[in-house]
C-alpha cells in the first residue's frame, strides 16, 4: 500500500479506541495523551498508511490504558493557582476600590465606624503605653525599691518611714545604695541677684540620688554636688525660671529667709513619664538648718514627706530581706508592741506609680483595665458592624461572586479577594483615625490629666501597635465575610437573591446586633449610674458649709503676724469669717493619732484624726455644735487642754450621749498628757466619701496652723465679690507676709479634686458610650438601608393591596425594636453586676435601682427607632409603581 | 560512588528530552527515539518514563499553548532540570571512566 498524500482533513484515529481512552485514561493527563496520540496517528498515518496507523494506534491507546499507565501524582495534576502574584493583588486591589466606590454610603459607614473604633483604641493605647511606662529609662530600674512602713493591722502601707532607718539601712549589706529623700512642698525661694521670689517644692536629697537614678548633667559633677550643707542642683529649666540662663553654678538662692543655697549644678530636665519630677534639689544636710523640727534620729513618729529610696545589689531580692528588717526592728523600735504593729517592705519602683508617689499623679489601675475593656469593646463593636455590613452588602453581590465561582476562581482568591476589601477599609480608616486621633488627643490628655501630646502618636510603638490592629481588625472584620461569602455556592447565588440560604447569615446578624446594642446598653446604664453617684458625692450633706470658703497656705505661724492678717481681714465687709488651722475640715492629708479614753478601769484606744483649729473653725466652716461650749483660742495645749469631740468619737468611746461627754478626759499617746472634752460638735465628714468618718477630735494648737479659711460674706458670691475679696486677701497677705507667694484655693474646687478620679471614669464611659451608641446606630442604619432594599417589592405589593404607611413603617422597625429590647435584656444584669462592683470603693454611694435600666432600654429603643425610621418611612411612602416595574 | 536512580531507559529518554533542548514533548520524543535508537516502544511507555523522571526530578514539565493541529489540546512540553543533567553528565563520566579501566586485550575475541 502505498501511502496516501496527507488530506487537508486530519486523520484521526477510530473513535471507539478515543473513547476508550477519555473513559479509562487518567483524567489528569488525558488532554496532552490525547494530543499526542492524535499527532502520532497523522504522522504513521502520513509514513506507512492508515491500517498500520489504525493498528499502531490501538496498540498505543492500550499502552495508556490502566494498568499499564503511570497515573501522574495528584499536586502535578493541576498547576498551582497563584492567586498572590503581582497582578492578581494588583486586581485585589482595583476591584476592592471599584466595589467601595460603588456602594458609597456603606462603605463610608464602614470607614467611619472603623475610624471611631480604631481610634478609641489607639487613645487607650496611648494612655496605657504612657501610664506603665513610669521610671522604665533608668538603668538599674528593677533593682530599685522604696521602703515602706506597713500597718499590720489594717495592712496600710505608708509609703513614708522613719528618719533613722535611712543611716541604718547604709549598713545593711543587702543595699548598695540608699537614698533618704525629705520632701517639703512650697517653701520660698528668692533669687538675691534679682529680688524674684518663688514658691516651689523643695527635695531634701543626698549625691547618692544620682546612683540611684539616671541624670544628665549640664553642670556640676555628681560627686561633690549636694555633699555639703547649703547645695542646691536645679533642673535645666529651673535654673532658666531662676536666673534667666541655664549657666547658674555659683549663684545664690535665698531659702525662706534663713538660708543660703549655692547652686552646685544644673541637670538636664527629666521626662515626663517619672515619679521623680525633682526640680530643685538641696543637700539633705542643709534641712536640720532650715528645719528645727526635723530629727534625723527619729523613731517615734514618721510622715510621708520622708521616703527611703534604695538600690538593691544584684541577686538580691526583696522577698530576703524580711528578717533583716526584723533585726533592726528589735533593735532600734524596742517597743515589742510596735515591732508587732509594724513591718518594712520594699515596694519595686515599677509599682511606684499606681500608689502615692512624689509626682502627685497616680495611675488608677482599675481604670486603665476599664479603659482597657472599654477599648477593646467599640473596636469590637466596629467590627461587628463591618462584618454585618459587608454580609448584608454581599446579597448583592452575589451574583458577582457566583459567576467567579462558576468561572473557575478558587476559593482562596475570593477570600483573598475580601480580606483586601477589609484591609483596605482597615487602612483608610486607620490613616484618618491617626488624624481624629491628633486633633483629640490634647483635649484627651487633658481629661485625663496626662501629659500626652502629638508626638506620641509618631512613636516606633505606636506604629507597631497600629500594625497589629490594622491586622487585627482586617482579621476580626473580614474574616467571616470572606470565608462564608466564598463558601456560597455558586448555583444558588446565580439562580435568584431570594435569600434561602441567607436565612442563616440573617440570624448571626441579629445575634451581633444584639451583642452591639448590650455593650452600648451596658455602657449606658453605667455612664448613668456613674453619674449619679458623682452627683450623689456633688451634693451630699457632708455635715459643713464648703461653698464660699477660700483656703490660704501659711507660710509662718508666728501669733503676731496671724494676728496681724486676721484684723486686717476681718475690717472688710466682705469677709464673714477667718479661721486657722492645720488643715480644712475635709481634707487628703489627715493627722491620726491614738487616744485613749479610760472609763474607770477600762481603757479604750481610738484611732482618732486630730484638727487643729482655733475658735473661729466651727462657725467658718458652719459645723454644728450638740453640746457644751466652743473652744477658745486660749485653749492651747497644756494642762487645762480642751477639745471638742464628734458622734463617732463618742460612740467608739463608748460615751452614751453627747451630754455626758462634756468634761470628760482623754489621753494622748503614751497617757502622760490629757485634755478635756468641752464640746460635741455634730458629725461631718473630715474625709472624702470614699471613707467613713473618723472619730475626730479639734483642738486648738496654734504651732499646728498652716492653712487659713476664710469665709466670704455672700454664700453665692459672684465673680465680682469673689474678685475684690481676693484682691484684698492678697493685699492684706503682702502686709504680713512680704517675700512670700500669695496662692489661693477655693474649698469646694479642692473637695471635688477628691473625686476626680470618678470624674474621668464618668467622662470616659460617657464618651465612649456615645462612640458606642453611635457606632451601633451606623450598623443599625446599614442594615435598616438593606432590610428596605431587600423588601422593597414586597412594600410595593403591600401598598398596591393597600397597607397603610404606619403598617409598613411598624413592619420594617419592629424587627429592629425586638432586637434592641433583647439586648436590654441581656445588658441590664451585666451592667448591674459591673456597677455594683464599683459601687464597692465607696463608703457612701448611691443604691441600684431597677428605672435605669428601664430608662437606658428606653433611651436606645428611641435612638434605634430613629435610625431605624428615616429607612422604614423612605420605604412605605415610595411609590410603589417605581419599586413594582423594575425587574 | 552515589547511586544515581536512572535506569537505562530513562536514561535513553533523559537524553532525548537533551537533544530536542525545550521541544520535546510525547511525539518529539517517541519520534527522535525512534530516530536515534532505531527502538520502537509503545507510546504508553515513552509517556510512563516521562512521568517518572518527573517525579525523580530529572525532568520539568509545563502545559504549552493548544495547536490546531491537536484539536486545541495542549501539549506537556519537557525540558531537563539541573538535577536530570548533572545525572547524565555522571553517568557519562563513570562510563568514560570505566572504560579507560578496561585492559586493551580485554575485549578482543579470544584467538584472533
Amino acid at each position: 500500500m502505498t501511502p496516501k498524500a496527507p488530506t487537508p482533513l486530519r486523520p484521526v484515529g477510530p473513535r471507539w479506541a478515543k473513547r476508550l481512552l477519555r473513559w479509562l485514561h487518567p483524567e489528569g493527563t488525558l488532554e496532552e495523551v490525547e494530543g499526542d496520540l492524535d499527532e502520532l496517528y497523522a504522522y504513521w498515518h502520513h509514513r506507512s498508511g492508515k491500517t498500520q496507523a489504525t493498528l499502531r494506534y490501538l496498540l498505543n491507546v492500550v499502552s495508556v490504558l490502566p494498568p499499564f499507565v503511570r497515573r501522574r501524582k495528584r499536586k502535578e495534576e493541576y498547576l498551582p493557582t497563584h492567586n498572590l502574584t503581582t497582578a492578581m493583588i494588583r486586581n485585589y486591589f482595583k476591584i476592592a476600590f471599584r466595589n467601595l466606590i460603588h456602594s458609597r454610603a456603606f462603605s463610608l459607614i464602614n470607614i467611619f465606624g472603623l475610624t471611631l473604633g480604631i481610634t478609641c483604641s489607639l487613645l487607650v493605647f496611648l494612655v496605657i503605653y504612657h501610664e506603665t511606662s513610669y521610671d522604665k529609662y533608668h538603668k538599674n530600674a528593677d533593682r530599685i525599691y522604696r521602703v515602706e512602713t506597713v500597718n499590720n493591722t489594717d495592712a496600710d502601707a505608708h509609703p513614708g518611714t522613719y528618719t533613722e532607718l535611712g543611716d541604718v539601712l547604709k549598713d545593711a549589706p543587702e543595699f548598695e545604695t540608699v537614698v533618704p529623700v525629705w520632701n517639703e512642698g512650697g517653701r520660698g525661694l528668692s533669687i538675691p541677684a534679682t529680688g524674684d521670689f518663688f514658691k516651689e517644692r523643695i527635695f531634701f536629697v543626698d549625691p547618692d540620688i544620682f546612683q540611684l537614678l539616671d541624670y544628665q548633667w549640664i553642670a556640676g559633677d555628681a560627686r561633690s554636688a549636694l555633699s555639703q550643707p547649703g547645695q542646691v542642683v536645679l533642673t535645666e529649666s529651673y535654673a532658666k525660671k531662676f536666673f534667666g540662663t541655664t549657666n547658674a553654678l555659683g549663684k545664690t538662692i535665698h531659702y525662706d529667709n534663713k538660708q543660703d543655697l549655692q547652686v552646685a549644678g544644673v541637670l538636664k530636665d527629666y521626662p515626663l513619664n517619672t515619679n521623680f519630677p525633682f526640680d530643685v534639689l538641696v543637700s539633705l544636710a542643709t534641712l536640720k538648718r532650715v528645719n528645727s523640727d526635723y530629727d534625723s534620729h527619729g523613731w517615734t513618729g514618721f510622715g510621708d514627706n520622708y521616703q527611703i529610696y534604695t538600690l538593691l545589689k544584684p541577686g538580691f531580692r526583696p522577698g530576703q530581706l524580711e528578717k533583716r528588717f526584723h533585726d533592726i526592728q528589735v533593735k532600734y523600735q524596742q517597743d515589742p508592741k510596735t515591732v508587732e504593729n509594724q513591718r518594712f517592705i520594699l515596694n519595686p519602683l515599677s509599682e511606684i506609680h499606681y500608689a502615692y508617689n512624689l509626682s502627685g499623679r497616680q495611675a488608677n489601675a482599675r481604670l486603665l483595665d476599664i479603659l482597657a475593656v472599654i477599648g477593646a469593646f467599640v473596636l469590637l463593636i466596629a467590627c461587628i458592624n463591618f462584618i454585618n455590613l459587608t454580609t448584608a452588602q454581599a446579597l448583592k453581590r452575589a451574583k458577582a461572586i457566583g459567576i467567579r465561582k462558576a468561572v473557575g476562581s478558587s476559593r482562596l482568591s475570593l477570600i483573598y479577594q475580601f480580606l483586601t476589601e477589609a484591609g483596605l477599609v482597615t487602612f483608610l480608616a486607620t490613616v484618618t483615625s491617626v488624624l481624629l486621633a491628633g486633633i483629640v488627643l490634647p483635649s484627651i490628655a487633658g481629661m485625663m490629666g496626662l501629659p500626652l501630646k502629638a508626638e506620641d502618636l509618631f512613636t516606633w510603638q505606636t506604629g507597631a501597635f497600629l500594625l497589629g490592629l490594622m491586622g487585627l481588625a482586617t482579621l476580626l472584620a473580614g474574616v467571616y465575610p470572606a470565608f462564608r461569602l466564598s463558601g456560597m455556592s455558586s448555583l444558588w447565588a446565580l439562580k435568584s437573591n431570594r435569600l434561602p440560604q441567607g436565612e442563616r447569615s440573617i440570624s448571626l446578624r441579629k445575634g451581633l446586633v444584639v451583642l452591639q446594642f448590650t455593650v452600648s446598653m451596658v455602657l449606658v446604664s453605667c455612664a448613668l449610674l456613674v453619674n449619679r453617684q458623682l452627683s450623689f458625692f456633688q451634693n451630699a450633706d457632708i455635715g459643713f458649709n464648703k461653698n464660699a470658703i477660700i483656703t490660704v497656705g501659711l507660710p509662718e505661724n508666728n501669733p503676731e503676724k496671724l494676728h496681724l492678717f486676721r484684723t486686717q481681714l476681718m475690717e472688710s465687709s466682705q469677709i464673714k469669717d477667718l479661721t486657722y488651722s492645720f488643715n480644712s475640715a475635709s481634707a487628703e492629708s489627715n493627722w491620726m493619732q491614738g487616744i485613749q479614753y479610760r472609763e474607770n478601769a477600762d481603757i479604750r484606744e481610738v484611732k482618732t484624726q486630730m484638727k487643729m483649729g482655733d475658735s473661729h473653725f466651727l462657725d467658718t466652716y458652719g459645723i454644728q455644735l450638740l453640746a457644751g461650749e466652743n473652744l477658745r483660742d486660749t485653749d492651747t495645749l497644756s494642762a487645762s487642754s480642751k477639745v471638742l469631740a464628734n458622734e463617732v468619737f463618742l460612740q467608739r468611746a463608748g460615751i452614751s450621749s453627747p451630754e455626758a461627754a462634756i468634761g470628760q478626759k482623754v489621753y494622748f499617746g503614751d497617757g502622760s498628757q490629757f485634755a478635756t472634752i468641752a464640746g460635741v460638735v455634730k458629725n461631718f465628714h473630715v474625709n472624702s466619701l470614699h471613707q467613713k468618718i473618723d472619730p475626730t477630735l479639734i483642738q486648738v494648737v496654734p504651732r499646728h496652723f498652716y492653712q487659713a479659711g476664710i469665709k466670704l460674706k455672700s454664700e453665692k458670691p459672684t465673680t465680682e465679690t469673689i474678685h475684690t475679696a481676693l484682691a484684698l486677701i492678697e493685699k492684706s497677705w503682702k502686709k504680713t507676709f512680704p517675700n512670700q507667694v500669695f496662692e489661693y484655693k477655693f474649698l469646694d474646687d479642692t473637695l471635688a479634686q477628691a473625686y476626680q478620679n470618678e470624674t474621668r471614669t464618668a467622662q470616659l464611659i460617657e464618651t465612649s458610650t456615645l462612640i458606642a451608641i453611635l457606632i451601633a446606630c451606623l450598623g443599625l442604619f446599614g442594615l435598616a438601608t438593606f432590610a428596605a432594599e431587600q423588601r422593597t417589592k414586597e412594600i410595593g405589593v403591600r401598598k398596591v393591596l393597600g397597607a397603610s404607611v404606619t403598617s409598613i413603617i411598624a413592619l420594617l422597625t419592629r424587627d429592629f425594636l425586638k432586637l434592641v429590647f433583647l439586648a436590654g435584656l441581656l445588658a441590664s444584669p451585666i451592667a448591674w453586676y459591673a456597677m455594683s462592683q464599683w459601687l464597692q470603693s465607696f463608703e457612701f454611694k448611691i443604691e441600684i435601682s431597677g428605672w435605669i435600666f428601664t430608662l437606658t432600654i428606653l433611651l436606645m429603643a428611641g435612638i434605634a427607632l430613629l435610625t431605624v425610621s428615616y429607612q422604614a418611612i423612605k420605604a412605605a411612602l415610595m411609590n410603589p409603581v417605581k419599586s413594582l416595574r423594575s425587574e | 560512588m552515589a547511586r544515581t536512580n536512572l535506569g537505562e531507559f530513562e536514561e535513553t529518554i533523559l537524553l532525548m528530552v537533551a537533544i530536542l533542548d525545550g521541544e520535546g514533548y510525547g511525539v518529539t520524543i517517541s519520534q527522535a527515539l525512534e530516530e536515534h535508537t532505531g527502538r520502537v516502544v509503545t507510546f504508553g511507555t515513552v509517556h510512563n518514563t516521562l512521568i517518572r523522571l518527573e517525579e525523580k526530578g530529572f525532568v520539568r514539565s509545563e502545559l504549552g499553548g493548544a495547536t490546531n493541529e491537536r484539536g486545541g489540546r495542549r501539549k506537556r512540553m519537557f525540558q531537563i532540570t539541573a538535577y536530570g543533567s548533572r545525572t547524565l553528565r555522571e553517568a557519562q563520566q563513570l562510563r568514560e571512566e570505566l572504560w579507560r579501566l578496561v585492559p586493551p586485550n580485554a575485549l578482543k575475541l579470544g584467538g584472533i
